[in-house]
């Protein structure tokens, strides 16, 4: 059944411009760091002489968080709006599926997007790094750290976007909060650790990143039940 | 009279929404930012405590906060007509075209005029309940806060266009967000940064001692970019309203 209500959403996002956002978010980084990194070659492989690779990851992980959070909520929203915008949350519903399905199923997508998006920011950032001649002694680790730490930190956003884009049809409280979160998701230094918000920048004072991650996963996962068992109970078609 | 009409009818709905209460966030925020900044940097004596204090608010606001918010307002504003056809309802009102627009933009830019009087309150509060005693550099502030406002205007004029263009939310927001991303960047560097019209909310909002002019934005930028790109914007936003089938 899952597999089924999968096919259909996958359907539902063709031509709403899904795929071009997912690859954009990824293209735009990377971009901004080649002109960042081409128009000041010498005095940034100067002050990253070294580690070049891992002054790249440097430079590109200060824009991850605000911009994957962005995309949370853009995507999100979109996901969610199929079904505010053409009325068909009663139609979506009476078919024989599950509501917790029906919820699980749009969360899963839209991580599954997310994760793209994630896949093609490390490629970018190879060929980035290639292309500006850093050599092929790769730092492999600080890549994958880079590339999809900050997303995974910062899934308890994505579980608390789904549930308030689906909860509330205005989609400007969910974009609000989206907004909120890239803003705060700056100033991770400044936050004490316990905030989710500080997770997504890795600057939390625990000495793995790892860390950030695994306290993300988990409290995406107690978010998710709580959305998915409130969404379970409510009314969805007068929010 | 139409006109006034107008204005009565938006902001009624303005009132009637979610909408206004999007106008308290950032000031709160900034407000919490400057004033644990002071009181964790402030040991000894500052020069210019009332500095101290807005840098840090001035920055959070104006960097991604004010560009972004612009998005989300003027959706909200044009989120009503969008909804079960509203936009025929209002334009066989006897209403011009014109007017709506028009009205619709001023609703905005009053929208976020408001965020940055909220801005000032927020830096009072924040310099009071820090004890400082200092003169308020009223000029400084006002001159950061209507920058930024001013320079919110192309921003205002792009959104509107692409909001009335496009039923759904997520599309305008994407466009902003595309466009607001990169003066992150562009925003520190001195060559580039004037030239870029999503950059000049922060750097509007920058308190410098080198500028000498009535902003904190070089007359060129202002000229030039701030207002060339609300030109741009904004006609091609009334060309494209008035002919514009709903």
């Amino acid at each position: 059944m899952y597999g089924r209500l999968f096919k259909t959403e996958l359907l539902k996002i063709k031509r709403k411009w899904v795929w071009f956002l997912i690859f954009l978010g990824p293209f735009g980084v990377i971009a901004m760091e080649t002109l960042n990194f081409v128009l000041r070659y010498d005095y940034l492989t100067k002050q990253y002489a070294g580690h070049l690779w891992g002054g790249l990851f440097q430079a590109i992980g200060f824009l991850v968080p605000p911009v994957i959070i962005l995309g949370m909520a853009i995507i999100i929203s979109i996901l969610a709006n199929i079904e505010h915008a053409n009325a068909s949350w009663k139609q979506l519903l009476a078919a024989p599926v599950r509501k917790r399905q029906v919820f699980l199923v749009k969360f899963a997508l839209g991580w599954l997007l997310l994760l793209v998006s994630c896949v093609l920011l490390m490629i970018g950032a190879l060929i980035l790094g290639l292309a500006l001649g850093f050599g092929t002694d790769i730092a492999w680790k600080p890549l994958l750290v880079t590339s999809f730490y900050p997303y995974l930190a910062a899934m308890p956003i994505l579980a608390f976007q789904i549930w308030l884009a689906i909860v509330y049809k205005n989609q400007g409280v969910a974009l609000t909060t989206g907004i909120l979160a890239s803003v705060f998701s700056m100033y991770g230094v400044v936050m004490p650790d316990w905030v989710p918000l500080a997770w997504p920048s890795l600057q939390t004072h625990w000495s793995n990143p790892v860390m950030n991650v695994w306290l993300g996963i988990g409290l995406a996962f107690c978010i998710l039940m709580i959305g998915t068992v409130d969404f379970v109970r409510r009314d969805v078609h007068s929010g | 009279m139409s006109f006034l009409k107008t204005i009565h009818a938006e902001f009624y709905k303005f009132r009637k929404t979610f909408t206004w209460t999007v106008l308290f966030l950032s000031p709160i925020i900034a407000g919490f930012a400057g004033f644990f900044t002071y009181s964790r940097l402030s040991d000894g004596h500052p020069s210019k405590p009332w500095m101290l204090i807005y840098s840090p608010m001035a920055t959070i606001h104006g960097m991604l906060f004010l560009p972004l918010i612009v998005g989300v307002i003027v959706a909200l504003i044009c989120r009503y007509e969008h909804l079960h056809g509203g936009w025929k309802q209002y334009l066989v009102q006897p209403v011009r075209r014109w007017q709506v627009y028009l009205v619709k933009f001023g609703l905005a830019a009053g929208a976020i005029a408001v965020i940055q009087l909220l801005m000032l309150f927020a830096l009072l509060a924040a310099g009071i309940l820090n004890g400082i005693d200092h003169p308020f550099p009223l000029e400084m502030v006002l001159k950061s806060l209507i920058g930024g406002w001013i320079a919110t205007f192309p921003l205002i004029a792009l959104q509107l266009w692409v909001s009335t263009a496009w039923s759904s939310f997520a599309a305008p927001m994407a466009i902003n967000v595309i466009c607001t991303i990169p003066s992150m960047l562009i925003a520190n560097s001195a060559t580039y940064g004037p030239y870029y019209p999503w950059a000049q909310p922060l750097l509007a909002m920058m308190p410098n001692a080198k500028s000498a002019g009535i902003l904190f934005v070089s007359a060129e930028t202002l000229f030039l970019v701030i207002a060339g790109s609300f030109v741009i914007f904004f006609v091609g936003g009334l060309t494209f309203f008035q002919k514009r089938a709903y």
